[in-house]
């Protein structure tokens, strides 16, 4: 895997969708997809990890409910 | 002026002539002031004491009681305009003002008077609204300049306490009414102002006659007014009063309570806004992060993701497709070439002329190969090849 310049999580949501469309659209040899495929799983994870830490960091700072 | 010194002093009949010619240059004139007291002697003289109506001054003013007749009763702290004439006796050296004329003065009067100053402290620019000036959230100290024990305190005092607990005042009772009133509130005005953390300061009174609220108009108190840093909130009187103070101060407040409440913020008010902003804020985060969430969801599941193995099983098909594709067409031509050689076999065959040598013909042949097809063309001794079913032979012409 490169290792990743700090990408944001719009960076990564935009690229993971235009994997998408290159997979769904076809064209890339069977190598180039399977890397494409690698690569789309890698950033699926990336912004999920992004959105369940701003998650936990809501969940940590909960107001004291009344 | 004359020229004395301790050797030669100057007796006391020459200065008491020298006093009387100067108060003599007076000569009667027209005083306005605040008639405070009034004390009637038997001798038909009365004696009063007539202060000024904005400084801490006063004299003593006797007339005759016939004077006095024409305008009493006067009310409490008249406002009056008497014709008097300032004498100095020689003989026992003592001092008179003696009034021939009193008139006190009318409310029209008053009015009237009221609007002048009104119109030339507007033209001075002292009521723009530049000049005032925004109050402090959190004053550290709140200047409070009321009249001594009054409701006008308890209201604000009260009210502040309720809103901000914490809050400090710097209380001033002082005379809220008369002449004194001028006096004792500019002093109070004055002190506070100086006082560098009360960051407010309300001039408040209940509510009274016209000539009651004059103070709150009088020229002096509202040019310190306008010339005061610190903010002023003024609560004169009842909602429809407008003294000056009220054009010249920073915020007109209807009533005490009101001024109370201008001044102070009221924490719960603030507590409870800030916690809706957090709340606010909060909520447009996780509905953001919901958004988010679900578009990564979707992304996921897109086939292309959720099982890969579509990409390869896409493939194994058109591969395979093609693979049949490939045998089809190919078991089809090796199926052509096959029928096709056995045509040209057949062909071959019918052609060939084993069929008829195997009926018992036979092909003669010279040696070039060439078919005889006319005995004629033979001359004797020619060598002759003959192909017959089974095989070939040679022979020789021997002529017909």
């Amino acid at each position: 895997m490169t290792t990743e310049k700090k990408l944001s999580y719009e960076g990564a949501r935009d690229e993971l969708a235009t994997v998408v469309s290159q997979l769904e659209t076809g064209g890339a040899t069977l190598e180039e997809s399977l890397k494409l495929w690698e690569r789309g799983e890698e950033l699926a994870a990336m912004c999920q990890e992004w959105l369940d830490g701003a998650r936990a960091k809501l969940s940590a700072v909960k107001p004291s409910e009344k | 002026m004359f020229e004395t010194s301790s050797e030669s002093p100057a007796p006391v009949r020459v200065v008491s002539e020298a006093i009387k010619e100067y108060v003599d240059r007076l000569g009667p004139i027209w005083i306005e002031g605040e008639i405070s007291e009034i004390n009637e002697r038997s001798g038909g003289m009365a004696f009063m004491r007539l202060r000024d109506t904005s400084v801490d001054m006063s004299m003593s003013v006797m007339c005759h009681k016939s004077v006095l007749s024409g305008v009493s009763p006067l009310p409490q702290n008249a406002r009056v305009v008497i014709f008097a004439k300032a004498s100095w006796y020689t003989k026992s050296g003592t001092f008179t003002m003696s009034a021939r004329e009193i008139r006190q003065v009318g409310m029209g009067e008053l009015l009237a008077r009221l609007e002048a100053l009104k119109a030339v402290l507007a033209s001075e620019g002292l009521f723009d609204e530049e000049r005032k000036v925004r109050l402090p959230l959190l004053p550290r100290k709140v200047g409070l300049i009321c009249g001594r024990n009054t409701d006008a305190e308890k209201d604000v005092v009260e009210n502040a306490k309720r809103r901000w607990p914490s809050v400090e005042f710097e209380i001033r009772e002082v005379a809220v009414q008369g002449a004194a009133a001028v006096v004792e509130v500019s002093a109070a005005l004055a002190e506070l102002e100086a006082q560098e953390d009360v960051d407010v300061i309300i001039i408040t009174r209940g509510g009274g006659s016209f000539e009651d609220l004059l103070p709150f108009s009088d020229e002096s108190l509202v040019r310190l007014a306008a010339s005061c840093k610190t903010p002023i909130v003024s609560a004169i009187g009842h909602e429809k009063d407008s003294p000056l103070l009220d054009l010249v101060a920073d915020v007109r407040a209807s009533t005490p309570t009101d001024a109370a409440k201008k001044v102070v913020p009221d924490i719960s008010e603030e507590i409870e806004m800030i916690t809706a902003l957090g709340q606010r804020a909060r909520r447009h985060i996780l509905s953001l992060l919901d958004l988010e969430t679900s578009r990564i969801e979707n992304l996921r599941n897109r086939p292309v993701l959720k099982d890969p193995l579509v990409l390869v099983t896409t493939r194994e098909e058109i591969v395979t497709g093609l693979r049949d594709r490939s045998t089809r067409s190919f078991t089809h031509r090796l199926t052509l070439a096959s029928e096709e050689l056995l045509h040209t076999t057949a062909r071959v065959r019918a052609l060939s002329p084993q069929a008829t040598l195997d009926r018992g013909y036979s092909v003669v042949q010279l040696e070039d190969g060439s078919i005889v097809r006319d005995p004629h063309s033979l001359s004797a001794g020619q060598k002759l090849r003959i192909r017959l079913a089974m095989g070939e032979t040679n022979a020789t012409a021997t002529g017909n």
